[in-house]
């Protein structure tokens, strides 16, 4: 059996469902974050995948892919000092223990 | 084989040179603590001169794109970047906002705050991203624009490390911001598989094709996925739930700019992609994808402007009030971005004018009232309804220019907001489509609900008083949203010049955006440079410099 497309792109799909159903079901803002770490994991693996097999001579994909680890790397340090800003003060990561703005 | 002896690097510089003092400001205010100390008013005094130095350079860009005769596009075909006279426009306005907002925090903070560097860093962080995010027209350049600046705006909502209110806030609007970014990228991901380019002008070629022989469904999954970021951006229903908390938690200075520049930058960009795929109309086919998007669009727009509205109704925190207004508007807004996809309206721009316009004066409504109700919460220590009261005698320069911004809000003549409603009525109405009426109904009907909450607040401020003492507030805090209600009567007496100043624009806005000029050959008119580095089709982002003719006449 040889490796296609198609194969690239349903791992993505169960990384995507996998990461979509953590941020659902999570209530530790930790927990969420990696969910989305797995979504953003799951569109660079797309990128990179499409860049393979739709044709030679293509970077733009791989180049995205490049942007979205950088982007995910700002993205978790301000999240990880968010979250540790919010444990001093509120002592818990939990989204549903943070009620104090509503309405 | 030397391509780049024909780049004109230098006019590329300039032409983004505000950026560049951007970056510049936020560098130097990196060092400058190790030379000249942490003082806060030190470092404020380096972000003015930065903020003072880009202004000088956006007017200067504006001006040379303005004059059309060497004004340039990066062409949206190939390009990730557009340098357009909305940009430059749009640039002036971020740079004279920032300065608002660095006299605001001079107001509220400069006596407290230990940390300013870190504060103007952040702050000029995400000016730069919101400059980046009118300019873009690829998919990674939007994705890139949209983090650059959010992630420093998550940052500062919750920049008082003391403030629990504030810690909330910024994880809930965090959390949102990275759950809809990572939407955002897997939609990005898939459009880039089916169309084999990240371009949006070839975006919206591939989904005529396509729209035409059904719907096809992962198309219609990836579109909504990347909508997800914009919707967050300029935060529209279902995004807009971290909206009224971020707004409730960060400091008053914080939520000015949210609420003013942030959102006007997403809606110029949501207006760009959307005139992209309005360009296409010329093909038979296109009413095919032209509909359904319209439709999805104009509901979204009835459904966000409805629940901030409703919302709103029952507020306590003025500010979040404000903050529910504010979604309300961005739905008023969006509906001027549906007539974009009807031929009826297309060909004339005037969908881009009147949102072009409605942007401007509620960039000046909202920094008014936000403007008023820092003053009161620097007074009263809160943003309570009940400290408003009686406001008309604690504070008369305060209450009148609010109760100017509010009917403004409403939409009420002799005030520009009644402007910006009107034409946004009057571009649905030329559509004439069945969807129009609708959104028609929609907007009239809100703003009948929106007269009650802002009246509301009017009454508490003028009719009722309880002998609270008076308020004393900066005189630098008056002449500011006294500048600002005034504004909003000027542009209501002078309608004519500030239409055809905003035609002109939406003409050229039209004339960028559009994909038209990328069907087929170039026109004659425009001379088209490639500027590969290695001469193939295949390099890496090729630049395309386009040199667009002189100010075409106002159709």
């Amino acid at each position: 059996m040889t490796i296609g497309l198609t194969h690239y792109l349903v791992v993505a799909a169960v990384l995507f469902c996998g990461g979509l159903f953590t941020m659902m079901t999570k209530r530790n803002a930790v927990g969420i974050l990696i969910g989305v770490e797995l979504v953003l994991t799951s569109s660079i693996l797309n990128f990179v995948a499409f860049d393979r097999y739709l044709g030679k001579g293509r970077v733009d994909g791989q180049i995205t892919g490049l942007f979205i680890i950088v982007l995910a790397a700002a993205e978790a340090a301000i999240a990880v000092a968010i979250c540790i800003n919010v444990y001093k003060n509120l002592s818990t990561v939990d989204v549903d223990r943070a009620t104090r703005l509503q309405g | 084989m030397n391509s780049w002896s024909s780049f004109p690097i230098g006019e590329h510089l300039f032409l983004f040179s505000p950026m560049i003092a951007l970056i510049a400001t936020m560098l130097v205010i990196v060092g400058a603590p190790l030379v000249a100390g942490r003082g806060s008013r030190t470092i404020a005094g380096v972000a003015v001169m930065g903020i003072a130095a880009g202004l000088v350079l956006s007017i200067r860009v504006a001006m040379h794109v303005g004059r059309g005769t060497s004004g340039f596009s990066l062409q949206p075909a190939a390009g990730l970047l557009i340098v357009d006279s909305v940009s430059a426009a749009f640039q002036i306005i971020l740079f004279l906002f920032l300065a608002a907002v660095t006299y605001l925090w001079w107001i509220g903070s400069v006596e407290t705050e230990s940390n300013a560097p870190e504060f103007f860093i952040l702050l000029l962080g995400s000016a730069f991203g919101m400059a980046l995010m009118v300019s873009s027209t690829n998919l990674l350049g939007i994705v890139v624009a949209i983090e650059t600046a959010s992630l420093p705006s998550y940052a500062l909502v919750g920049f008082d490390k003391r403030d629990r209110v504030a810690a909330e806030a910024s994880l809930k609007y965090m959390i949102f911001g990275a759950v809809s970014a990572a939407i955002m990228l897997y939609g990005a991901s898939l459009l880039y598989g089916l169309v084999g380019s990240l371009s949006v002008v070839d975006l919206a070629h591939y989904s005529i094709t396509k729209f035409a022989d059904g719907p096809p469904l992962l198309l219609i999954v990836g579109l909504l996925c990347f909508m997800a970021g914009i919707a967050f951006k300029i935060s529209a229903v279902p995004m807009h739930f971290w909206c009224p908390d971020a707004f409730e938690g960060a400091k008053i200075e914080v939520t000015t700019w949210l609420s003013v520049v942030s959102k006007a930058a997403g809606l110029i960009l949501l207006a760009r992609l959307v005139s992209i795929f309005s360009g296409i109309i010329d093909s038979p086919r296109a009413m095919s994808i032209l509909g359904p998007l319209a439709w999805a669009l104009g509901l979204m727009a009835a459904v966000t402007c409805t629940v901030g509205n409703f919302a709103a109704y029952k507020q306590v925190s003025v500010k979040r009030m404000l903050a529910y207004s504010s979604i309300a508007h961005a739905g008023y807004m969006m509906m001027a971005a549906t007539a974009f996809l009807h031929p009826a309206t297309n060909q004339y721009a005037t969908p881009a004018s009147a949102l072009l316009i409605y942007i401007v004066i509620y960039l000046f409504m909202n920094l008014g009232a936000f403007g008023v109700t820092a003053m009161i919460v620097w007074h009263e220590g809160n943003d309570r309804i009940d400290s408003f009261t009686g406001l008309i005698r604690r504070a008369p320069w305060l209450a009148v220019p609010m109760v100017i911004c509010l009917v403004s809000l409403v939409g009420l003549p002799p005030l520009a907001g009644f402007l910006g409603k009107w034409w946004i009525l009057l571009v649905l109405g030329s559509t004439g489509t069945p969807l129009a009426w609708i959104l028609i109904t929609v907007l009239a009907i809100n703003t009948l609900i929106s007269l009650y909450f802002y009246m509301r607040l009017v009454v508490v401020m003028t009719l009722r008083d309880d002998g609270r003492p008076e308020v004393k507030c900066p005189i630098g805090g008056v002449a500011l949203v006294n500048a600002c209600a005034a504004m909003l009567l000027i542009m209501f007496f002078f309608a004519q010049p500030m239409r055809a100043a905003a035609d002109r624009y939406a003409n050229s806005f039209y004339s960028t955006s559009s994909a038209k000029i990328t069907q087929g050959d170039a026109p004659a008119s425009t001379s088209i440079q490639s500027l590969s580095v290695s001469d193939s089709d295949d390099t890496l982002f090729p630049i395309y410099v386009q040199r667009i003719p002189p100010t075409q006449e106002h159709r």
